[in-house]
């Protein structure tokens, strides 16, 4: 058979649809029968950049002891022609060639049967893929036309080792969108948080195939039940090594494997290969992810693509993982608030609840004082005997029981000491907002807020001053018979010297009447169908008690403006203001 | 000697009662009025060495009648007699002279105003 027969049935092979294995088998069968040689072999390049037999004809003697050889870019002859990418011809007369990376003592019984052999490199102008071995025990020496053709099949096998890389690397590619693609469903998905870390530790391991995959959280970044979320387990066999390769991956800011550390640090018996990536965003450090592969997992290992693998889901889950997580963290914060808001009800109707008992207590206390003070009295105008008079200093004693009693419940906004704490206004105003507008009597109320960013913090006592600005709002509210606008401004000033920062709280009802104004902070006073006239009373004193003073600004048929008074630190923004 | 008259205001009849029977019985010649408008018309018409002022009462509270008491006589005392301890450290800021929360046991209120007349 001529030689471009030959190459035609080659070229038919290499353009099938067979698989690659097969479509180069052939072509070596196809040579080794109609060159004819006794031996065609195809190395391929592993992924460690070592030469390995991969591909032979069916007769082959030599593949099964070439196979146990795997020689490096330019130690023996196949290694040489893939260095220089020059094909290499020996006849028997030249020294024998030295296949691998070994002279090997026990190919030499097999190599002398052979007259002809050549090397030829599997390559195109920029990579190689590995080199093709023939060996006649018939030819003496392969002429110009058969060097000729061996280069063309040669670049036929390496087309097709070409294309399988091509293919592989876009499968990579695929199976690697396919997982991010995953990843950013469970990402962007409602689950809570545990859900969503374990999925994402399945998905990396799936996608990896390794045979664990272990998430840990930074504790300071969400408190969660749990910092580590794990796919498989580790920790009956490399447990310390992934607490160390975490702490240092943390520590170096980059992917590590027990491999870039001091290796006697690592028992590393069972796990072949480790990665640990720290996860941050925006310079942040949220966490780590950690996969490991165990020796008896065959196939494509984590050792080969894993610091790619997870340094790319490392980088994409990143700032998606910080937004799902700082999503459950406002959740959490949103709940407190809503908690916040319940108590600052539950302050309030305690604090109603308190003003009734007061004037409860109140309603009491004159009759009981007119029943304590007669019996005395009468005592001392009767001329009582012995009991008698024990029965007068028994209703004495209980009518003073009583009264001691009723003075406690009278003295219900106890001159208790206050809680001084640095506060931010704003935050009460945020939190007092927040809650008035939840209630459906404040629907019609527009509420504008004003803040001087400047304004630093207060020294006071917060639930306290919370009650004062309660008791103003609530009186806006009410002056605006539930519409209008009531602007909440904050800001600075200096009164005699000292410096102070103000809440301004202005409505739109239409001012107070000044022949009351004088009255409106004097206990007991009020307009109201059912005040106690004791809001304004004790807000005033709790504004004294700080130090401070409320100021009224009065537009009769526009609007009333309160503004409390806090004093700042003397120290504090005095230069700057004056 | 001339006896110190007072004025006692009280909207509780038998607090006016108890208080006149226990401060007339101390030697004061005491008046009563059952509010701050009759109080304020009391005064205006008769000559008193001090004024027992209830806070809490309907119409004019307490607090308004002292304002008005101090504005027409600021040399007249003024002792504020209330159920409420509440506001008893605030009674100097309101220009009263005094403060005693109500009791059956009328030793403060006495003392108090023995302290302000100036009697041994």
């Amino acid at each position: 058979m001529n030689l471009i027969d030959i190459f035609g049935k080659i070229i038919v092979i290499s353009h099938s649809n067979l698989e690659i294995a097969s479509r180069i088998n052939a072509i070596l069968n196809i040579i080794a029968q109609d060159m004819p040689f006794d031996e065609a072999i195809v190395y391929t390049l592993d992924t460690d950049k070592r030469l390995t037999c991969r591909y032979k004809n069916d007769k082959s003697a030599l593949f099964h002891l070439l196979n146990e050889y795997r020689s490096h870019i330019g130690e023996g002859v196949v290694g040489s022609v893939a260095q220089k990418r020059m094909p290499q011809s020996f006849t028997n007369k030249d020294v024998p060639p030295r296949l691998g990376c070994l002279f090997y003592p026990d190919l030499d019984g097999f190599i002398e049967k052979y007259k002809a052999f050549s090397f030829l490199p599997l390559s195109d102008d920029s990579y190689l893929y590995g080199v093709l071995f023939v060996g006649s025990s018939g030819k003496e020496r392969l002429n110009d036309s058969e060097k000729v053709f061996l280069s063309m099949v040669a670049r036929e096998i390496g087309g097709i080792l070409r294309s399988n890389q091509l293919i592989i690397s876009s499968k990579k590619r695929i199976s690697e969108l396919a997982t991010l693609s995953e990843l950013g469903k469970i990402l962007s998905s409602n689950a809570i948080p545990r859900d969503i870390l374990n999925n994402i530790a399945f998905i990396i391991a799936k996608a990896s195939n390794a045979s664990f995959v272990t998430i840990r959280l930074a504790h300071s970044f969400l408190k969660l039940d749990s910092q580590r979320f794990t796919y498989g387990d580790f920790e009956s066999t490399s447990g310390e090594d992934v607490i160390r390769l975490e702490e240092e991956s943390k520590k170096r800011g980059k992917t590590v494997s027990p491999r870039d550390l001091a290796p006697e640090g690592y028992k590393n018996t069972v796990v072949t290969s480790l990665y640990s990536a720290p996860l941050t965003s925006k310079g942040r450090f949220l966490g780590t992810v950690t996969i490991g592969e165990s020796q008896t997992v065959s196939g494509p290992t984590v050792e080969e693509n894993g610091r790619y693998l997870i340094e790319t889901i490392a980088n994409y889950i990143s700032s998606g993982l910080e937004n799902t997580l700082l999503t459950t963290k406002l959740k959490d914060v949103v709940n407190e608030l809503n908690n916040a808001q319940k108590r600052l009800l539950e302050q309030e109707t305690f604090r109603n609840l308190g003003e009734m008992t007061a004037n409860i207590a109140h309603e009491i206390k004159n009759p009981l004082v007119i029943i304590g003070g007669f019996t005395k009295r009468l005592a001392k105008k009767a001329r009582l005997d012995h009991t008698e008079n024990k029965y007068v200093e028994i209703i004495l004693k209980e009518v003073a029981r009583l009264e001691a009693i009723l003075d406690e419940i009278l003295n219900y906004v106890k001159e208790s000491p206050m809680v001084f704490k640095e506060c931010k206004v704003s935050d009460f105003i945020d939190e007092l907002v927040y809650l008035f507008t939840s209630d459906q009597a404040w629907d019609k109320i527009e509420i504008t807020r004003e803040y001087d960013n400047d304004v630093p913090s207060v020294p006071c006592d917060d639930q306290q001053i919370k009650q004062v600005l309660i008791n103003i709002l609530m009186n806006a509210h009410d002056a605006t018979h539930g519409t209008g606008t009531i602007t909440i401004q904050t800001g600075r000033k200096i009164i005699n010297d000292r410096p102070f920062a103000s809440i301004s709280i202005s409505d739109t009802g239409g001012g107070i009447d000044p022949a009351i104004i004088d009255n409106i902070f004097n206990p007991f006073f009020t307009t109201k169908e059912k005040g106690t006239g004791l809001g304004l009373a004790i807000s005033n004193k709790i504004v004294l008690n700080h130090g401070g003073h409320i100021q009224i600004n009065n537009i009769v048929d526009k609007g009333a403006t309160f503004i409390v008074y806090l004093p700042l630190k003397n120290n504090i923004i005095r230069e700057e203001l004056i | 000697m001339k006896k110190e008259k007072l004025l006692i205001v009280d909207d509780e009849e038998n607090i006016r009662f108890l208080f006149k029977e226990e401060l007339e019985e101390e030697g004061y010649e005491v008046d009563v009025a059952s509010n701050g408008l009759d109080a304020l018309e009391k005064i205006k018409n008769a000559v008193f060495d001090l004024v027992i002022l209830d806070i809490k009462m309907p119409g004019m509270n307490g607090i308004q009648a002292l304002n008005e008491i101090k504005n027409m006589n600021k040399d007249l005392p003024v002792i504020l007699c209330s159920a409420y301890g509440e506001f008893k450290q605030d009674f100097s800021s309101w220009a009263s002279d005094g403060y005693v929360v109500k009791s059956a046991d009328t030793k403060e209120l006495k003392q108090t105003i023995k302290d302000i007349l100036g009697i041994e």
